[in-house]
């Protein structure tokens, strides 16, 4: 039976290349977009006891600095910072030379990021001095920067530009990407833009992440009926939306999956039923010898198994070889997809979508085999 | 001597659109073990439709159709299809090889639905071969055989269950003058030698000569039988 099945694969080599070419690009793209999603979705250092406050109308509407005591004194909250996205241009506007850089305070950001590690006397020089910055270590690395040097960028979103000095370095190991980021004095962006009290958003850390809907609901409903309602949700949920500013990503990326593997599935659908009618006479013959139905039901549905689960695990095979490389290019745009890679989950995925799909496309032909009536099926021949 | 086939009342009616077609129309028949019987008759008499009836491929409309003792007309498909297995070895005129298995694999088969193992399947669809003299040929795909030599790998295949009854639709009708009268004398040899008993639907005269036994079918019904 085995071996009926293996030859009956191989009899139309061309067709079979094609189907199982055609699956696994569909499953090559799919997995490359399930990585980006799960990229997006938890994101190196995303945390699930940090809340991000930001004005409900959109990330580029600022929030008012008094907001900040209000959400800081929510029941379960521990630490309350602002952050604002400054990024402007270092050097110049190649992909390579973009990092976050963010307008911060230095008394309460590390208390809302106990993960980042930085030295009290560092911390202390960089309170102290206006013009200070702090940066993590892997970015520090990146450009040979010592703790005193200055440096240029130039503003774009906001109208000024900044000339900073390094006063200290931080450090997380266990998430490099968290160290490809620049901290600076907020104060100093509010005096170049002749402007105070604007906040891009507010990041909270949260007692336990139980209470997580709790403060985003009290958060919310604090500023139901203000003039700057805010959306709060988890810095997960956040950088995922953040990614979406560029239109919605996640729908996108789904609807291309999907419409990937729906068309994938006619084609193999077609493929598998265009080999069943070739064979008629010889499932009348099978009949004829004694095989059951069961038995070429099997024999159907193991062909169009091995179609779905060969170019489903050449799919996923060769995603897992491209995803570095993948992530290495979009990394010199956006360091975060340096992390990009197959997760146990995307092979996971990929190979059951291969075995649904195996299995639902031989599933018609398998049943119409089973089915069919010896004397029809010789008749055709005779 | 016993009965390998016994035909009672058999009416066996198609329809086809908005007509009822009569093919068979009380058919009794009976073939003896050992026998070698030609069944003749113009297109359209309803022999190779009594022959599908003989092997359990087709079911009679009326009347009883036993064969080796069971009456087939009472068998579910699954039983029907075990029990094909082991009372029926069937040779089509297309000899119907499945054309990406070896000789030795098509007469191998049929012997992967039984519990044997693999040396003595290997044993016995050897031994198949070896009867219709296609040993040398046995790792050769049907594409790479002639006309005769794949009715004999049919043949082979039909025979390597030791089945209780052969059957035989047109086995010559698409061979020449040579290879035809060597699987006639193929299927005397089983006859005669083996004890096959055998069942042939055929328009040729001479491959029903070689027969034992001729019945001639006519619109349905049986017309003589010598």
């Amino acid at each position: 039976m085995r071996k009926l099945a293996l030859r009956n694969l191989l009899r139309n080599k061309l067709r079979t290349t094609l189907t199982i070419a055609s699956l696994m690009f569909a499953l090559l793209l799919l997995s490359l977009l399930m990585a980006f999603l799960d990229l997006l979705a938890s994101t190196a250092g995303s945390s699930d006891n940090r809340i991000i406050v930001r004005s409900a109308i959109s990330l580029a509407t600022l929030l008012p600095e008094s907001y900040w005591q209000q959400v800081e004194s929510l029941p379960h909250v521990e630490a309350a910072t602002p952050l604002n996205w400054f990024q402007g241009v270092y050097k110049d506007e190649r992909p390579e030379n973009f990092f976050p850089r963010f307008a911060a305070d230095p008394a309460t950001l590390f208390k809302v990021y106990p993960e980042l590690h930085i030295s009290p006397e560092e911390l202390q020089a960089w309170a102290a001095d206006r013009r200070g910055f702090v940066a993590g270590k892997a970015l520090v690395q990146k450009y040979g920067w010592k703790v005193g040097d200055a440096i240029f960028i130039k503003g774009d979103i906001y109208p000024v530009d900044l000339n900073l000095v390094l006063r200290g370095i931080f450090t997380q190991p266990k998430t490099p990407d968290q160290e490809k980021v620049l901290y600076f004095q907020r104060q100093y962006l509010e005096e170049g833009i002749g402007k105070r009290g604007l906040i891009g958003t507010y990041v909270l850390r949260i007692d336990s992440p139980a209470n997580e809907v709790a403060v985003r609901k009290a958060a919310e409903a604090k500023f139901e009926n203000s003039d700057f309602q805010v959306r709060a949700e988890t810095e997960k949920a956040f950088q995922l939306s953040f990614a979406e500013m560029l239109g919605n990503v996640k729908l996108l990326f789904t609807v291309i999956g999907l419409a990937a593997v729906i068309s994938i599935f006619f084609i193999t659908a077609n493929t598998m039923a265009m080999a069943a009618r070739e064979r008629t006479a010889e499932v009348g013959v099978l009949k004829t010898l004694g095989f059951a139905r069961g038995q070429l039901l099997r024999l159907v549905l193991a062909e169009s198994l091995a179609v779905g689960v060969l170019g489903a695990a050449l799919g996923c095979g060769l995603c897992a070889v491209l995803m570095p490389v993948v992530g290495a290019l979009l990394a010199k745009m956006m360091p975060v997809f340096g992390t990009l890679r197959m997760s146990g989950g995307n092979w996971a995925t990929g190979l059951a979508i291969g075995v649904g799909i195996g299995l639902l496309s031989g599933l018609g032909p398998a049943v119409s085999a089973a089915r069919l009536r010896i004397v029809d099926a010789v008749r055709r021949v005779a | 001597m016993t009965n390998v086939v016994d035909v009672q009342d058999v009416v066996k009616t198609y329809r086809r659109d908005d007509f009822l077609i009569k093919v068979l129309q009380g058919v009794n028949l009976q073939v003896a073990a050992g026998d070698f019987v030609a069944l003749q008759g113009p297109s359209g008499s309803g022999k190779s439709t009594l022959l599908n009836l003989l092997a359990g491929i087709d079911r009679p409309t009326s009347g009883a159709v036993r064969v080796a003792g069971q009456d087939i007309g009472r068998l579910s498909e699954s039983d029907l299809a075990l029990w094909r297995r082991r009372h029926i070895g069937f040779i089509f005129q297309f000899y119907n090889l499945i054309p990406v298995l070896t000789a030795f694999e098509n007469v191998e088969l049929p012997l992967t639905l039984t519990r044997l193992s693999r040396a003595q399947r290997k044993l016995k669809a050897e031994t198949a071969l070896g009867v219709v003299g296609l040993t040398d040929r046995m790792h050769h795909f049907p594409r790479q055989l002639s006309g005769g030599q794949e009715q004999r790998v049919a043949i082979a295949r039909a025979i390597v269950t030791d089945p209780t009854l052969l059957l035989a639709d047109e086995p010559t009708g698409d061979l020449d003058a040579k290879s035809a009268e060597d699987v006639l004398d193929l299927l005397v040899e089983l006859n005669r030698q083996f004890a096959k008993t055998i069942v042939m639907v055929t328009h040729d005269p001479r491959a029903a000569e070689r027969a034992r036994t001729l019945v001639h079918l006519e619109k349905g019904q049986l017309a003589t039988a010598a």
